[in-house]
């Protein structure tokens, strides 16, 4: 089946992703925020109440967090569609990857011509120790938490695996997060603006210290380790923000846009929920069938990619990603990206936006905010981290350790 | 139905017994115990008692802990591979060093806030 026919991205908006100035509104107004400025992103205009027929909203935990459930008719209410159909997708981090995938089937069906699909996520009502402990929940409370593992403590056993597998080290885990916060510094939607080495002399400044370069503050006490090898800025941080993007039937899309972005391929996978009871620990089995599946629905091969987001919730897991993805042969993810090539100047740019890293990790507006990217990225409207000419890009959403794995494929 | 349940499991864990499944059609063996064969499918499985040895696959050492383990933290965790083949997570209880890939250990039944939580400590060679 062919998609790119089908559905267009026609409009997408976020919030800025942070873990302090959104203290004051709870998870509707983050939603409403987004989906505005997701309407004002229609080139043609476009109407909230009379044009949208149905909301995919991803929410991971809006029950821990805020105590709040029934979020997508919520969400509905609030930004005036009801009384459109609305659907909470909960897939740990993948929520609003995988409502964006059904948004795309719904619209590919032929029963509705237009779709929201958003994501949200409200973490910073609680303390870092009830974030860890909400986080965990995502992993198999039973078998993996209840003997200890946290969900930085995975991604630190696969780090481990991977560098006793293929001889790679913790610098190139640092690269990666030198390179997300330099792609962040360019984006006025991200938590984090500014590079490393900027963080490193201003926390040297206020503890007297002086860094020569990123390496020496990374391996300094002001990066403790959260999960060994992984240390804090292995690691995505705690942010509240959401995202909003607008489907529609290439049917109706020239109504609103003369330059949709297409959608040519989607796939999904699941895997076992426990680390534990994977045959390969250095690898997302999911990640390998969702991109197969989507590359074969888009006829495309790895290298016909311009950009991509890919799920970088810990910095392994970005390298990780673009092995499974086919961007580099396995255990060689993290020397390419030593090499540049995944640098925003690079053979294919990685999270231009900053990423999980940098951007910020709403657990359940990840997804919807690759897409907002995706949009900005195809259209050449990404501002200061746009990546020159880019018109393939893929989107890619993992569900805590890889038991949810979500693609997109997009073509300007 | 089964009884190969969560609590089945923690009940026995309480006892100090490491138990999953096997099943009868097509021999899998199953760590911690399932309803439903994860190989063949089949519902016809029986009771099997881990020995409770094998090696570390992999493991990390967890500063920013869980609220019900921060008594014990910092502490690793780590997968193991049981000799039967088949892995499962606990704590790896090597007394303040970094537990290590292939090392040899073997299952020990911790006893933390009224839980048995399943762990592992290194083999003396």
């Amino acid at each position: 089946m062919s998609l790119y026919d089908k559905v267009s991205v026609v409009g997408a908006g976020m919030t800025r992703f942070h873990h302090k100035i959104h203290a004051d509104k709870q998870g509707r107004e983050l939603f409403s925020e987004a989906a505005l400025e997701a309407v004002s992103s229609v080139d043609n205009g476009f109407s909230l109440k009379d044009d949208v027929d149905a909301l995919f909203l991803g929410y991971f935990s809006s029950d821990m967090f805020e105590g709040q459930a029934h979020t997508a008719a919520l969400m509905a209410d609030w930004i005036g569609i009801a009384p459109k159909p609305a659907v909470r997708v909960e897939a740990a981090c993948a929520s609003s990857g995988a409502a964006m995938n059904l948004g795309v089937m719904a619209i590919a069906s032929g029963i509705y011509d237009v779709v929201i699909v958003g994501g949200v996520e409200k973490m910073r009502n609680l303390d870092t120790s009830k974030v860890t402990d909400t986080l965990a929940m995502a992993a198999d409370t039973s078998y993996e938490v209840a003997m200890g593992f946290t969900f930085p403590g995975l991604y630190a056993a696969i780090a481990n695996a991977h560098f006793e597998k293929y001889g790679s080290t913790w610098e190139q885990l640092a690269t990666i997060s030198i390179k997300n916060h330099a792609n962040g510094a360019l984006n006025p939607k991200a938590q984090y603006q500014e590079t490393i080495m900027e963080t490193a002399n201003k926390l040297g400044e206020r503890k007297g210290v002086k860094f020569r370069n990123e390496m020496e503050f990374l391996n300094s006490d002001l990066n403790p380790v959260v999960a060994s090898p992984l240390r804090v800025f292995d690691c995505c941080p705690i942010s509240d923000g959401a995202a909003a993007v607008i489907l529609a039937s290439n049917k109706v899309a020239k109504k609103f846009t003369d330059t949709p972005v297409h959608i040519s391929g989607i796939g999904q996978a699941s895997d076992t929920i426990a680390l534990h009871d994977r045959d390969e620990l250095t690898s997302l089995k999911a990640t390998r069938l969702a991109s197969k599946q989507a590359y074969e629905m888009a006829k495309v091969e790895p290298k016909d990619f311009d950009v991509a987001c890919v799920h970088d919730c810990f910095t392994i897991a970005e390298i990780v990603a673009t092995e499974d993805l086919g961007f580099f042969p396995r255990g060689q993810g993290g020397s390419a990206a030593v090499e540049g090539k995944t640098s925003l100047d690079g053979d294919i740019p990685i999270n231009p936006d900053g990423g999980l890293k940098a951007k910020g990790h709403p657990v359940g507006a990840t997804g919807a905010a690759m897409v907002v990217e995706m949009y900005k990225q195809l259209r050449g409207e990404a501002g200061e981290h746009q990546v020159k000419g880019a018109q393939v890009g893929l989107a890619h959403n993992v569900g805590a350790a890889g038991a949810t794995v979500t693609v997109q494929i997009f073509r300007s | 139905m089964s009884d190969f349940t969560v609590n089945w499991f923690r009940e026995l864990l309480n006892e100090d017994h490491l138990v999953g499944v096997r099943c009868k059609s097509c021999g899998e063996l199953m760590l911690p115990p399932r309803m439903i064969c994860k190989n063949c499918g089949s519902t016809d499985l029986e009771e099997y008692e881990f020995k409770g040895t094998g090696k570390v696959k992999t493991s990390t050492t967890i500063y920013v802990p869980l609220t019900r383990f921060q008594e014990i933290s910092p502490h690793s965790v780590g997968i193991v591979e049981m000799d039967e083949g088949v892995s499962i997570s606990g704590l790896i209880l090597s007394e303040g060093k970094e537990p290590k890939i292939g090392e040899k250990v073997e299952a020990i039944f911790f006893k933390n806030e009224d839980q048995t939580v399943l762990a592992f400590k290194p083999v003396q060679v």
